[in-house]
């Protein structure tokens, strides 16, 4: 089971989402989304952390097998002025809506 | 709420290995302890899931039961039932190219191994076509093969590619047997198997000879759009696709060029392309079909209960070499050429 609780994350904090796998499995569609938390004001953060929180229930560890499609969001973040990494993998079939929405189109603006 | 704890199982695996080799004293035992547990987290399945619902009743030998769904565009399996076995064509394409290329898949593991589906016991083959709204991809769900009917600009529907559809049979079958784990090289080697008998399906039903095949995994899966000619090609992995959108096939076809990376599970839809590479060298220089000695001896490594489920490229090309020779002898041509094939990708194999 994943973890069930974020790390803190700070303005220094870097998102990265993609989709991962599948028969036709191509690097280009991936297509990696990295949100820079510095370049977030606080609505857009609690957005994304909010999203986040949706993930973690049903983040499993073994993802992808016989070509099945998963979302992959890596979280590079600092931890007692430690650089600190966390990945989170969803199987595609469980994603959270505003996963596969974030992934898509990114933050809302405004 | 659940404190913060580093959970050190979301490094990748393959990281872990390289910590192991370079890190520092407690780095390596740290990640040894982890590599471990992530190990014991991915056990083998054994066979799918074939009892764990209610599964249809399986076919007579030597004889297939497929059902063929149709998902209707939605993300639920497995849809509403659409042609059965021994029905009449429905006139939906995707349908009747599912119901024929599973069962293209099924003889041809019957006839020219004697295999009786995928788990060897008559496993009814249920496919759910229509899957999802431009679905642009097939799988093997543990239970069943899912195909989309891709987003019309990039890919065409899944179906169309009988390589493809066995591509997706043929993981069932190695989840029935070697149940490789599915992240770097045994997840490649997941990937790289279920890609050759996906090619070796098509060629049977071709009545193709090795050097007669164009060795392409997802050929006519990509739209007229598309700079490119398939998925992935195993005679010269790399040349598949060259796009402005898609860009540039990454296949590896040597250790050399070996992808160290964290997507993907580790690249194994990337670093399959290397023991692809050997499998066709291999079979071309052995000459004739390849599904008759080539796959025979590929085949035989999958079922060696030898293989483990973590295998790495050269425990793997140190069993198909160890099959070569007890099949058609130390001194063979077929000893000789699989063993020339591994050492052509740079893949050394174990004493």
């Amino acid at each position: 089971m994943n973890q069930r609780t974020l790390p803190p994350l700070g303005p220094d904090t870097v998102v990265r989402l993609s989709r991962q796998g599948g028969v036709a499995a191509m690097p280009r569609l991936a297509a990696p989304r990295e949100i820079q938390f510095s370049d977030c004001s606080e609505d857009q953060r609690g957005q994304v952390c909010a999203v986040l929180e949706r993930c973690l229930p049903v983040a499993e560890r073994a993802v992808g097998g016989a070509d099945q499609r998963f979302f992959q969001v890596e979280l590079r973040y600092r931890e007692a002025n430690q650089p600190s990494e966390w990945i989170i993998t969803v199987p595609e079939q469980r994603a959270p809506g505003e996963l596969v929405e974030l992934w898509k189109r990114g933050l809302r603006t405004g | 709420m659940t404190p913060f704890r580093p959970v050190a199982g979301f490094i990748p695996p393959y990281l872990l290995d390289r910590i192991i080799e370079r890190g520092s004293e407690r780095q390596r035992a740290c990640a040894r302890g982890t590599l471990q547990h992530v190990r014991q987290l991915r056990p083998n399945p054994g066979p799918p899931g074939l009892q764990a619902r209610q599964a249809p009743a399986p076919g007579r030998p030597g004889q297939p039961q497929r059902h063929i769904h149709d998902a209707e565009q939605r993300m639920e399996l497995p849809g509403v039932p659409r042609r059965s076995e021994g029905q009449a064509e429905t006139g939906d394409a995707a349908v009747d190219e599912a119901y024929e290329a599973l069962g293209d898949t099924y003889r041809f593991f019957w006839d020219a191994y004697g295999r009786d589906s995928i788990d060897g016991r008559g496993f009814a083959l249920i496919g759910t076509v229509h899957y999802g709204d431009g679905y642009e991809n097939a799988f093997w769900n543990g239970e069943q093969m899912v195909f989309g009917d891709g987003d019309g600009e990039i890919f065409q529907r899944f179906t169309r590619a009988l390589e493809v559809v066995a591509h997706e049979l043929a993981h069932g079958v190695i989840e029935s047997e070697a149940a490789l784990v599915y992240v770097n090289q045994s997840g490649a080697l997941n990937e790289s198997i279920s890609d050759v008998f996906g090619v070796l399906t098509k060629q049977y039903r071709l009545g193709q000879r090795a050097d007669q095949a164009d060795w392409l995994v997802g050929a006519g899966l990509l739209t007229e759009r598309v700079r490119g000619r398939a998925l992935r090609s195993m005679a010269e992995p790399g040349s598949a696709y060259d796009d402005p959108l898609l860009g540039r096939d990454p296949q590896p076809a040597h250790m050399r060029d070996f992808i160290v990376t964290r997507d993907d599970n580790g690249g194994v839809h990337l670093n399959s392309g290397i023991p692809n590479r050997a499998f066709y060298l291999a079979a071309t220089a052995i000459g004739g079909p390849a599904w008759e000695r080539a796959g025979r001896i590929w085949y035989d490594t999958l079922l060696d209960r030898r293989l483990p489920n973590d295998a790495d490229f050269a425990t793997f090309a140190g069993l198909t070499l160890t099959q070569a020779r007890a099949r058609f002898g130390d001194a063979s041509a077929e000893a000789r050429a699989v063993a020339e094939a591994w050492q052509t990708v740079g893949v050394e194999i174990d004493p």
